[in-house]
């Protein structure tokens, strides 16, 4: 637009002239196209920005409820009716992806807008606030989540129809997600937020993604190294929702146990303690384990694990229970429980009846969790839980 | 109706001295007892009921009264007038049957036509003739069977009320006695705290050469700023007290609501995701699916061609049976506050359709 034909090299006196003429030129004309914008569409706005900005205005955004290198969380309310309380999550600009959106906001965005259930945090709006700077927002779910729980040993005492509810709730929304052909991805205690009412909800979906094509490669470096199963540690591309029951079984054990039922410091570390508490996968378990990239199991090897020893360490879950548990942690993925045939499972209907959502223990960890909760980049352990944890997706290899 | 203290009448009047049936008399038997029966209320010596009706049931010996009476059914009268012992009798029997309480009512103009009816009954069955007794009795039995539960429930709730009631009282009767105590602690304290600022005084007179009648002054003063700090304390824990005794009333009285008849857990949560125009088959032939199927490399991760199967044939599907026109009506309500909290999500999840149509984020971005 600068350009100008005008422009002719000649001597200094006449190029000033030039150069200043030039320059009006420049500002008037770059004071006129906006101005003819102005016409079309008020306030210098497409209508995107204009529809943007309308979704923006529907929401207050109040105080910082926690902080994160991935993301900031906002407590904010509905500007309509401050009774409505919402948990705003602003995608901090990450320097790998400083084109274009970061990859766990576009998964989250693009799952979350999709899915609809009772025991999965909605996600009510999107909008982008100044640079470009992205935010959810989610479901305000006050009381914390299931690692509060589970860790407070002194304060929260639960029972066998309490964790029957909790994991009724979490099988609902992982059999949901699955339904939906979505894989989590990262399921563990603290991603599972506590609702007002004591519906426990599964949030962030940080590194969900649908169901693959039979010949899409996924990668193998998701769910918390402490969740995730034998197939992903072996470096499986291709893998199906057993890897999220895999999760639920090791929670299922967690709220029984209230301790991290296999609890590795590295990858190999990880695979010694699930041979160890499961047994080692071999041919004969698991028929083609021995191909998988990354396939190495300890010497000796362990004998998989039979019922009396898991009715030992969980006797509390009822036999029922400790065979739902048993399905859920089959080393071969392709022998292991689904989400469907888990709620079909005989456990639910045996004593004790779950406990009423309101009547769930519960613990008043308020705003500060849920920041934590929601600022955690997906897939790794908070603070102490894996402070040596370095974890980074390596998302050339997917999608 | 209060019962203490039994009525004195029976002792003074004359016609009460003498049996009706044995004519026997006070004089001659000091030790003379009249017993009635709820049967006929007709008043007779304990003397004649042990004679008449030891045997076994009789007929009553007042002349055509003739109504079969037991022994058993036999009692003292509470009251002089036989009237108001029957109405009471009455009234007792009929409130056991007739026990809603106010609570259970709509509204204030319910309960009052209930009590209304209730006490139209009471009189049919105290003043009424022959066939009105009859009848109120008839109404009487079929209400008491068709209510069976909730009499039963309201005599229990009835029962725990007379037991809170007692607690109450209990609890009325310990605060007394300890504001007793603590005025009596009260007042020992303020009078040793005179004596002492006496003695003080006395002390400080002795010693300093101040002039006496302000030293005596300022110590005035000190104790009646001493007196008036405990009276608020003290008004302040008796507020205290009385608060704690209006919760346990209200607590008393709060309504206890009915069990809701229990469904079955439901671990699915009411959702049933089945695909209503197709039947998903275990294994599709497929030649671009062949290869996978054999690698076991593909396979041993546990990749599910079900879920592929699945997928594909949901999404081939998936378009049919939504009609833009009925989404579009629906769009105009107002959307954003209706989604926040899990009834929204509840509703949105109930009908599959629903599901893909939660938001209208692709019109934003």
């Amino acid at each position: 637009m600068a350009n100008s034909p005008l422009v002719v090299p000649g001597s200094g006196e006449k190029s000033t002239a030039n150069r200043t003429k030039l320059s009006n030129t420049a500002a008037a004309s770059n004071g006129a196209t906006p101005e003819a914008s102005n016409t079309s569409n008020e306030g210098g706005h497409d209508l995107a920005e204009q529809m943007n900005e309308e979704e923006k205005q529907k929401y207050v955004k109040g105080k910082k409820l926690g902080e994160g290198t991935y993301a900031n969380v906002y407590l904010g309310h509905l500007r309509s009716d401050p009774s409505k309380l919402v948990a705003i999550k602003k995608i901090k600009i990450q320097k790998e992806y400083t084109e274009g959106m970061a990859p766990d906001a576009v998964r989250e965005l693009k799952h979350l807008q999709e899915i609809s259930h009772p025991n999965i945090i909605s996600l009510l709006s999107v909008f982008s606030s100044k640079d470009q700077n992205l935010n959810l927002v989610l479901e305000y779910l006050p009381l914390g989540d299931l690692e509060m729980l589970i860790k407070d040993v002194e304060g929260v005492r639960y029972g066998a129809a309490d964790i029957k509810a909790w994991m009724g709730m979490l099988t609902r929304a992982i059999w949901f997600c699955h339904e939906n052909f979505i894989l989590h991805r990262d399921i563990k205690p603290n991603n599972l937020l506590i609702a007002a009412d004591g519906e426990v909800k599964l949030a962030d979906f940080g590194l969900a993604r649908s169901f693959s094509d039979p010949y899409r490669i996924m990668t193998s470096n998701v769910i918390t190294r402490w969740y995730r199963p034998p197939e992903l540690l072996f470096g499986a591309k291709h893998y199906s929702g057993a890897v999220d029951i895999w999760s639920v079984g090791l929670v299922f054990a967690e709220l029984v146990m209230r301790i991290p039922y296999i609890a590795g410091d590295t990858e190999v570390h990880q695979i010694n303690l699930i041979c160890q508490a499961v047994g080692t996968p071999n041919e004969e378990n698991w028929p083609g384990v021995s191909k998988l990239p990354e396939y190495t199991v300890p010497e000796p090897p362990t004998p998989v694990r039979l019922r009396d020893h898991y009715l030992s360490l969980f006797g509390t879950a009822g036999p029922e229970g400790v065979d739902l548990l048993m399905k859920m942690l089959i080393l071969d993925p392709r022998r292991r429980i689904t989400a469907r045939e888990a709620l079909q499972h005989g456990w639910w209907a045996a004593d004790p009846v779950p406990t009423k959502k309101q009547d769930l223990p519960r613990n008043s960890g308020g705003d500060a969790k849920i920041g934590e909760d929601l600022k955690r980049r997906p897939g790794v352990l908070d603070d102490e839980r894996g402070a040596k944890v370095a974890r980074k997706l390596d998302f050339t290899a997917v999608r | 109706m209060m019962r203490n203290g039994a009525s004195k009448a029976i002792d003074n009047n004359p016609s009460d001295d003498i049996c009706p049936v044995c004519k026997s008399n006070r004089y001659l038997n000091p030790s003379l007892q009249f017993l009635i029966n709820p049967e006929c209320y007709h008043k007779m010596c304990s003397t004649c009921v042990d004679r008449i009706f030891t045997s076994g049931p009789a007929s009553c010996p007042v002349p055509y009264c003739g109504k079969t009476l037991r022994k058993k059914g036999f009692h003292k009268a509470f009251f002089g007038d036989l009237k108001v012992e029957r109405e009471v009798d009455i009234r007792k029997r009929v409130g056991a049957v007739f026990n809603r309480r106010q609570d259970e009512f709509e509204t204030l103009l319910d309960w009052n036509n209930y009590l209304e009816e209730v006490e139209g009954l009471i009189f049919d069955l105290v003043e009424g003739t022959k066939e009105e007794k009859l009848k109120a009795e008839e109404r009487l039995k079929a209400y008491r069977e068709s209510n069976m539960g909730d009499i039963e429930e309201n005599r229990r709730a009835g029962l725990e009320q007379i037991e809170m009631e007692k607690q109450r009282e209990k609890a009325e009767k310990e605060a007394v006695r300890q504001r007793r105590l603590a005025a009596l602690r009260e007042e020992e304290e303020e009078k040793l705290d005179v004596a002492r600022s006496k003695r003080d005084v006395l002390e400080r007179l002795a010693n300093t050469d101040e002039d006496a009648n302000k030293i005596t002054q300022q110590a005035q003063k000190i104790i009646l700023k001493k007196s008036s700090a405990r009276r608020t304390l003290a008004e302040s824990v008796e507020s205290n007290g009385r608060a704690r005794d209006s919760g346990l009333t209200i607590r008393g009285l709060k309504k206890k609501e009915a069990p809701i008849a229990e469904k079955p857990y439901d671990p699915f949560g009411g959702v049933d995701l089945t695909p209503s125009r197709y039947v998903l088959q275990e294994d599709y032939d497929n030649e671009w699916l062949s290869n996978a199927k054999s690698d076991t490399r593909h396979m041993a991760g546990g990749y599910s061609l079900q879920e592929y199967y699945a997928r594909t044939l949901f999404e081939a599907f998936s378009g049919l049976g939504v009609f833009i026109e009925d989404e579009v009506a629906g769009r105009s309500l107002p959307a954003a506050p209706a989604s926040i909290g899990t009834a929204a999500a509840a509703e949105a999840s109930a009908a599959k359709v629903n599901i893909e149509y939660k938001m209208e984020l692709d019109d934003v971005f």
